[in-house]
C-alpha cells in the first residue's frame, strides 16, 4: 500500500510538471542542434574560391616587402579565426575634382564618394568574401596617399556589415590613424587587431541575466509555495432568508414619501492641454549603403 | 435496541443510497426487525453479541466493535431526549469520499495517503444533536434617505439631492435556527455545515440511526440560545437593509427590534466526520450529510512543499539558462 501511494505521489508529480519537463526537453534539444550546426559551422573551410589569394595590394608602395610579407601572414591568421576577409589596399592617386572624374572616370568630384566607389568596386570586382563572392563576409581598408588627399575609407560587408555599427567602423579608422604616419605596417597591422578585436566583442553574445537567472525564479517558487500554502476557509452558505418562514418578511407598512428636494452646481475644471514642440534633429548620416554592382557595404572615411 | 434482519439475522442499517433499510450481509432490504437489547444503565453490554461496547456519556448510538453492529441507546433517544424530527443521511460514505477526493485532488501538498481508501474508511456517519430555535420578530424603521442625480450643462455639474422619509415595518418569522447541542462538535464548524434543507425534515424513527454515530443533546437550550439570537439579530438587520435599497445614503431615525414569541425543538441533524492524523495532529472534516457541503483543511506536506516549489525553481532556472544559450547560440 505504501509502495502504492509513492508511485501514485511520483505519477502526480510528474503529471504535474510534465509541461515544463518537455518544454525543458525541446529547449535542451534545440540548444543541441544550434550547438552542433555551430560546431559544424567553425569546423567548415573557406567557401569562396573565386576571390584572389591575395590580400595586401600595396600600389601606393608605403610598406616593405618584408612589411608586406608580415601583414600577409597576420592577415591570414586573423582570417582563419574570424573567418572573414581582410583586405588592405593603398593607393597614390587623385579621388578628387573634375580633373580626376575626367581622367579615372569616377561618378562624382567628391573625396568622400569616389574613395567609396573605389574600395566598394575594389572588394566587388575581386569576388572577396569568406563564405561568397557576393555580399561576401569581410572588410577592406583603402588608404589614399595622394597629397593633399590623404584619408583612410573602410568597406564592410556580409556578417562584417552586420556586427560592425558606424561608430565601430571609425573605431578601426582611428587605430589607423593613430600610427599611419609615423609608421604605416604598425598602423595597417592595428587595422586587423581592431577588427579581430571588435568582431570578437560584437560578434558574441552573452547573456545578461547575471543572479537574477536564479533570483526572479527562486522569488516565482516562493509565491507559488506560498499561494498553495494558504488554504481558503470554508464560507458561511446560509442564506439570509434560510430561516425565515416562507423566506421573506411580512411587510406591514413600506413607504418611501418625497420630503424636499436641493440642487447645488460647482464649475468643472478642465485642464488647458499644453503645444508641445518636437525639436527636429538630423539624423547622423548612415553608413550602409549599396555599391553598384548591388553589393551590401557599410564604410566610413577618415580624410586627414 | 437494534435492528435484526428477518433474513439472515444481521444487523440491518438504513442506506441512504436507497432511502430504507438494508441489509449489507444478505442485501435484503425493508426486512428488519426491532430487538431490545439488556440496556443496563452502563449499557455496555451489546445485547447482539454481548460484547462490551465502550459508551460515552452522552453517545445515543455506537457500534459494537466485536461484531460492527449498531447499537441504539433507548434511554438517550426516548422521554426527554427524544427527538422532534431528523434528517436521514442523503449521502453515502462512498459519495462522501468521492466528494472530499475531488475536493482535494488539486491540494497538491497534501500527504500522498491523505485520500487514500483506507484513510477515507475510517469516516464515521454521525447524527449531531441540534436545537431548533424560532422567534417572531417585529422591526419598526424609520428613516431619512438620499438620492442624487447629476448632470452637466457648459462647464457647471449639477448635483439634485431628492430627499425621502423611509418606513418600514415588517414582520420576521425565523424558524428552525439549528444550533449544535453537542459539547464535542466544535461551534464554528458546525455553523459552517449548514445550512441544511428543511424539505427532508421528517418525523424522528430510530431506524434512521442504525448504521452511525449519535449522541443525545448534552448543552441545555438556554446555554445555546445566545447563538440563535446573535443570528436571528444579523439576518434582521441584513432583511432591513435588502428592504430600503436603492438609496445613496440612509439616515436611521428609529429603528425597533422586538422578538416576541419563541419556541425549541430537538432534532437530528447529518454529518459525516473524517479525522487525518498526521504529524501528532489531528485535522478534522466535517460533511453534511445531506447537501455534501465539506468543512475542514487539508494538511502541509512540508516535504512536497519543498520539493514542487524547488522543482519549479529548476525548471525555469533551466529555461533561462537555455533560453540564454539558445541567444547566444542564433
Amino acid at each position: 500500500m505504501e509502495y502504492n501511494f509513492k508511485r501514485e505521489a511520483r505519477k502526480q508529480y510528474f503529471r504535474y510538471f510534465r509541461i515544463w519537463f518537455i518544454g525543458l526537453a525541446i529547449l535542451a534539444v534545440v540548444c543541441g542542434v544550434l550547438g552542433v550546426m555551430r560546431f559544424l559551422e567553425s569546423r567548415r573551410g573557406r567557401t569562396n574560391n573565386e576571390a584572389p589569394a591575395e590580400r595586401v595590394y600595396d600600389y601606393a608602395d608605403v610598406l616593405t616587402d618584408a612589411e608586406e610579407e608580415q601583414l600577409r601572414r597576420y592577415i591570414a591568421e586573423k582570417e582563419e579565426a574570424l573567418r572573414i576577409d581582410i583586405v588592405l589596399v593603398t593607393v597614390n592617386q587623385s579621388v578628387e575634382g573634375a580633373e580626376a572624374k575626367e581622367q579615372y572616370g569616377y561618378r562624382s568630384v567628391t573625396w568622400e564618394d569616389n574613395m567609396q566607389d573605389l574600395a566598394d568596386d575594389f572588394w566587388d570586382d575581386n569576388k572577396y568574401g569568406y563564405n561568397k563572392g557576393f555580399n561576401g563576409d569581410g572588410i577592406l581598408l583603402l588608404h589614399n596617399w595622394y597629397e593633399g588627399q590623404n584619408g583612410e575609407q573602410l568597406s564592410a560587408s556580409g556578417k562584417v556589415e552586420e556586427t560592425l555599427s558606424i561608430y565601430d567602423l571609425h573605431t578601426v579608422l582611428y587605430a589607423v590613424d593613430d600610427y599611419y604616419e609615423t609608421d604605416p605596417c604598425r598602423a595597417y597591422l592595428a587595422y586587423v587587431d581592431t577588427v579581430e578585436e571588435l568582431m570578437i566583442r560584437n560578434g558574441t553574445r552573452k547573456f545578461e541575466g547575471g543572479l537574477g537567472v536564479f533570483i526572479v525564479p527562486l522569488i516565482a517558487a516562493l509565491i507559488y509555495a506560498a499561494v498553495h500554502l494558504i488554504q481558503r476557509p470554508a464560507k458561511n452558505t446560509t442564506a439570509v432568508n434560510a430561516y425565515v418562514q416562507g423566506g421573506q418578511p411580512e411587510m406591514h407598512r413600506r413607504s418611501d414619501d418625497f420630503i424636499r428636494k436641493s440642487v447645488t452646481s460647482r464649475r468643472i475644471q478642465t485642464s488647458s492641454s499644453s503645444g508641445s514642440s518636437r525639436g527636429g534633429g538630423s539624423g547622423g548620416g548612415g553608413g550602409h549603403h549599396v555599391s553598384r554592382s548591388g553589393a551590401s557595404h557599410s564604410g566610413v572615411s577618415h580624410r586627414h | 435496541m437494534f435492528f435484526r434482519c428477518k433474513n439472515c439475522g444481521g444487523n440491518v442499517v438504513y442506506s441512504p443510497e436507497r432511502h430504507k433499510m438494508f441489509c449489507p450481509y444478505c442485501e435484503s432490504e425493508q426486512r428488519e426487525e426491532r430487538a431490545e437489547g439488556d440496556n443496563n444503565a452502563e449499557m455496555t453490554i451489546c445485547p447482539n453479541c454481548g460484547g462490551e461496547v465502550k459508551v460515552g456519556a452522552h453517545t445515543s448510538a455506537t457500534r459494537c466493535a466485536y461484531c460492527d453492529s449498531y447499537l441504539i441507546f433507548n434511554e438517550r433517544v426516548e422521554g426527554q431526549y427524544a427527538p422532534r424530527m431528523i434528517i436521514p443521511f442523503q449521502l453515502g460514505k462512498e459519495t462522501c469520499k468521492k466528494s472530499i477526493r475531488e475536493k482535494f485532488k488539486k491540494c497538491l501538498f497534501a500527504p500522498v495517503d491523505f485520500l487514500s481508501e483506507v484513510r477515507l474508511d475510517s469516516m464515521e456517519g454521525i447524527y449531531v444533536p441540534y436545537w431548533f430555535f424560532g422567534y417572531d420578530v417585529r422591526c419598526v424603521f424609520q428613516g431619512e434617505g438620499t438620492k442624487l442625480r447629476t448632470w452637466r450643462s457648459d462647464d457647471k455639474e449639477y448635483t439634485e439631492t431628492s430627499y425621502y422619509a423611509v418606513n418600514r415595518d415588517m414582520s420576521i418569522r425565523f424558524r428552525n435556527i439549528p444550533v449544535d447541542a453537542s459539547e464535542a462538535m466544535p461551534d464554528d464548524v458546525m455553523e459552517l455545515v449548514a445550512p441544511f434543507d428543511y424539505g427532508q425534515l421528517e418525523a424522528f424513527k430510530p431506524e434512521y440511526m442504525s448504521g452511525f454515530y449519535s449522541e443525545k443533546y448534552n448543552m441545555a437550550p438556554g446555554v445555546v440560545e445566545g447563538r440563535a439570537k446573535k443570528r436571528v439579530d444579523e439576518d434582521t438587520g441584513k432583511l432591513m437593509r435588502e428592504n430600503i435599497a436603492g438609496y445613496h445614503s440612509v439616515r436611521t431615525i428609529r429603528q425597533d427590534i422586538q422578538t416576541g414569541n419563541s419556541e425549541v425543538s430537538y432534532g437530528l441533524l447529518p454529518v459525516w466526520k473524517y479525522i487525518y492524523h498526521y504529524r501528532d495532529k489531528e485535522y478534522p472534516f466535517y460533511v453534511n450529510g445531506q447537501t455534501g457541503k465539506i468543512v475542514g483543511t487539508a494538511p502541509i506536506s512540508r516535504g512536497r512543499v519543498w520539493l514542487y516549489a524547488g522543482t519549479l525553481w529548476a525548471c525555469l532556472t533551466a529555461g533561462f539558462l537555455m533560453v540564454g544559450l539558445l541567444v547566444m547560440l542564433l
